[in-house]
């Protein structure tokens, strides 16, 4: 199986590659040493956002405050900061994001309240504004409605009857999220992202053994060579699996380092990810490099210029996305044969790894052997392409 | 010893060779000479077994090279149309990596790389990468790449094509050492001083097809021109002498 020239095309490929300053930024630096630190910036950067919206003191325009002063009050001794809206309608102030929220008072609320009958006022908010402006929204609704039925409940006693008339069911609320799975909602696109460099860490030598030795016109050289173009190919194969590998150890490496540093206490999460957990996702996703490199591969064989290869590879890398953004917006119960899927079966797994479940082990080795087996199935096809003759020329 | 028996090859509508032969022998220098486009591209690529013909058979040495084309491959050294070096290796590991796997040992390849850089005066740049350099360079590594095998065929596709005078005449001169050494030599070429300089046979090709064969002494006969440059002139437009001499 082992050929002489399958040892010598991958023993050449790698040190070549290794002396190329771009594939190691390109493939190590960028990817495995710079990605994770990327992520937790990212991630400490999105809690800080989050968290100091919160705890921050909500700004509220409120429009005809002379109508309710106990309201006014109210929200005063809950400290809220009413502050004037300026010469805009609420509906432009909004649209133009100088707030997040407004509310107004109604003309007739006075006297609707003095009278006993229901009092209105208007909110005005976005409901599609992102991030932190639904906290403000959630903020103002729930300070009125608590002085709504704070009313409400002295108007029943005021009467002789008990407020808890009103309250048919009450809810206890039970969150059985752990806290892992909290910490989980964070990490939905870490398994993406491990994917995604796991494609690009064996980018760069799928395109430069294929379409590249192409472009550069030593393809046809190296095969007057007597040598079975297969061995040739799976040599170069082998290389280009190795440094998506190797891409993808250092990532984790890189990332178990940077664990301890991720702002769990923040995010009321814990991120307990020991060695046996890294290890797991170590094996899961290494069968993962086949099919990665051997897809790319092909895709770079069939591309006549290094350029042209590089623009259908990239598009491809887009492939991994789609089950994980599934995921991150879906609940999906696990299914054994789910794990037959590659890409999709990776994700899952590491999902739950990051919640704190324990993958099954029939899982897991559903997982290895179906995308191993995939792997090899296009490995297969994609050491023989070049046995067609109008692959081997670029013009 | 190399011998093409009537090979054939289409792309498409296109008939790029038709029924080519020659022979090929050792201890002698053939050329196959032709305008650009004239089919000695696609037939060189026939003959070193990277395209297979539609019709008839290569034989080197002795092996049918559409039935055995890894064992005719180790009987040959070929300087393709495409020479690209790899540009990150120095010019010897572009040798060595070569020597590897056409299945060498370490001892004998270093013994054949110091010979080759030692006979085509590449002492100055062996240790180099290959990224920047001339074109002359560039060629003299990639025959010695080649040939590192010291095979017993020698083919070469237009193998002084760009290249200066010394560099071309340092080709030469080692063309023919080979040919002394009593190995076949086949080149195509559409240069006309070329082949008449290192040339012993000569089959000149258009179309796709043979139009003479001979040495230059009965091209010239048959064609009854003073050069070759004019019989070749001759054969490729009126083509009234087709089926040459010898």
């Amino acid at each position: 199986m082992m050929s002489q020239a399958f040892k010598v095309v991958f023993k050449k490929e790698v040190t070549e590659n290794l002396r190329d300053k771009r594939t190691v930024m390109s493939s190590l630096v960028m990817s495995a040493v710079l990605g994770p630190l990327m992520m937790l910036g990212l991630i400490i950067m999105t809690t800080n956002m989050t968290k100091g919206k919160a705890e921050e003191q909500l700004e509220l325009p409120v429009i005809n405050v002379s109508g309710a002063q106990n309201l006014e009050q109210f929200l005063l001794s809950q400290g809220v900061k009413i502050v004037p809206l300026g010469d805009k309608t609420p509906e432009q102030a909004i649209k133009d994001k100088d707030h997040d929220v407004i509310l107004e008072i109604d003309e007739n609320y006075a006297a609707d309240f003095n009278a006993g009958r229901v009092a209105t006022v208007k909110l005005y908010f976005d409901g599609s504004a992102k991030g932190t402006a639904n906290i403000s929204v959630r903020k103002a609704r729930s300070l009125v409605n608590a002085y709504s039925s704070s009313i409400g409940a002295l108007r029943l006693q005021l009467r002789g009857i008990s407020p808890n008339i009103m309250k048919a069911v009450s809810i206890q609320s039970h969150d059985q999220a752990s806290l892992e799975s909290k910490g989980g909602q964070m990490m939905t696109f870490l398994p993406y992202f491990l994917i995604l460099i796991l494609f690009s860490g064996s980018m760069y030598l799928a395109i430069d053994t294929t379409a590249g030795e192409k472009e550069r016109k030593s393809l046809e050289p190296l095969f007057l060579n007597p040598a079975k173009r297969s061995d040739i190919l799976a040599g170069k194969l082998a290389a280009t699996i190795t440094f998506g590998l190797l891409t993808l150890v250092l990532t984790m490496i890189v990332f178990k380092i940077t664990l301890p540093f991720y702002p769990q206490k923040k995010l009321g999460l814990s991120l307990d990810l020991g060695m046996y957990k890294i290890l797991i996702m170590l094996v899961v996703l290494m069968p993962l490099a086949v099919v990665a490199s051997a897809i790319q591969t092909i895709i770079a064989s069939f591309s006549k210029s290094f350029k042209e290869a590089q623009t259908y590879v990239g598009l491809l890398i887009l492939l991994p996305m789609i089950p994980s953004l599934l995921l991150m917006f879906m609940s999906v119960k696990e299914k054994l044969w789910m794990m037959l899927v590659p890409i999709l079966s990776q994700n899952l797994i590491i999902n739950q790894i990051i919640r704190g479940e324990e993958p099954g082990m029939s899982a897991i080795l559903v997982t290895i052997f179906g995308t191993l087996f995939f792997g090899v199935v296009l490995a297969w096809f994609a050491v023989r392409l070049y046995n067609k003759e109008t692959m081997l020329f670029s013009d | 010893m190399i011998q093409v028996d009537r090979i054939s090859k289409s792309f498409g509508e296109v008939q790029a060779v038709k029924e080519v032969s020659l022979v090929a022998e050792d201890g002698k220098i053939t050329a196959l000479l032709g305008a650009n486009g004239a089919g000695k591209t696609t037939s060189m690529r026939m003959i070193y077994a990277l395209i297979k013909p539609e019709t008839g058979v290569v034989m080197v040495d002795g092996i049918n090279s559409t039935e055995n084309p890894v064992a005719a491959r180790a009987r040959m050294g070929v300087l393709p149309d495409a020479r690209g070096l790899y540009k990150r290796l120095t010019a010897r590991e572009n040798m060595e990596y070569f020597g590897r796997l056409q299945g060498m040992s370490e001892a004998d390849i270093k013994r054949r790389a110091d010979e080759l850089i030692q006979r085509l005066g590449m002492e100055k740049f062996a240790d180099r990468q290959t990224d920047g350099f001339s074109q002359g360079q560039r060629v003299k590594v990639a025959i010695a790449r080649a040939i590192i095998h010291d095979p017993q065929n020698i083919l070469l596709d237009e193998p002084t094509n760009g290249l200066d005078v010394m560099s071309t005449r340092a080709i030469r001169a080692f063309l023919r050492e080979e040919k002394a050494r009593g190995k076949c030599v086949l080149f195509s070429s559409h240069v006309m001083q070329e082949v008449s300089a290192v040339c012993d046979e000569i089959t000149v090709v258009d179309a796709g097809a043979i139009c003479a064969t001979g040495t230059e002494q009965e091209l010239l006969a048959l064609t009854q021109e003073q050069n070759l440059e004019d019989a070749f002139v001759n054969l490729v437009t009126q083509k009234s002498t087709v089926g040459g001499v010898s």
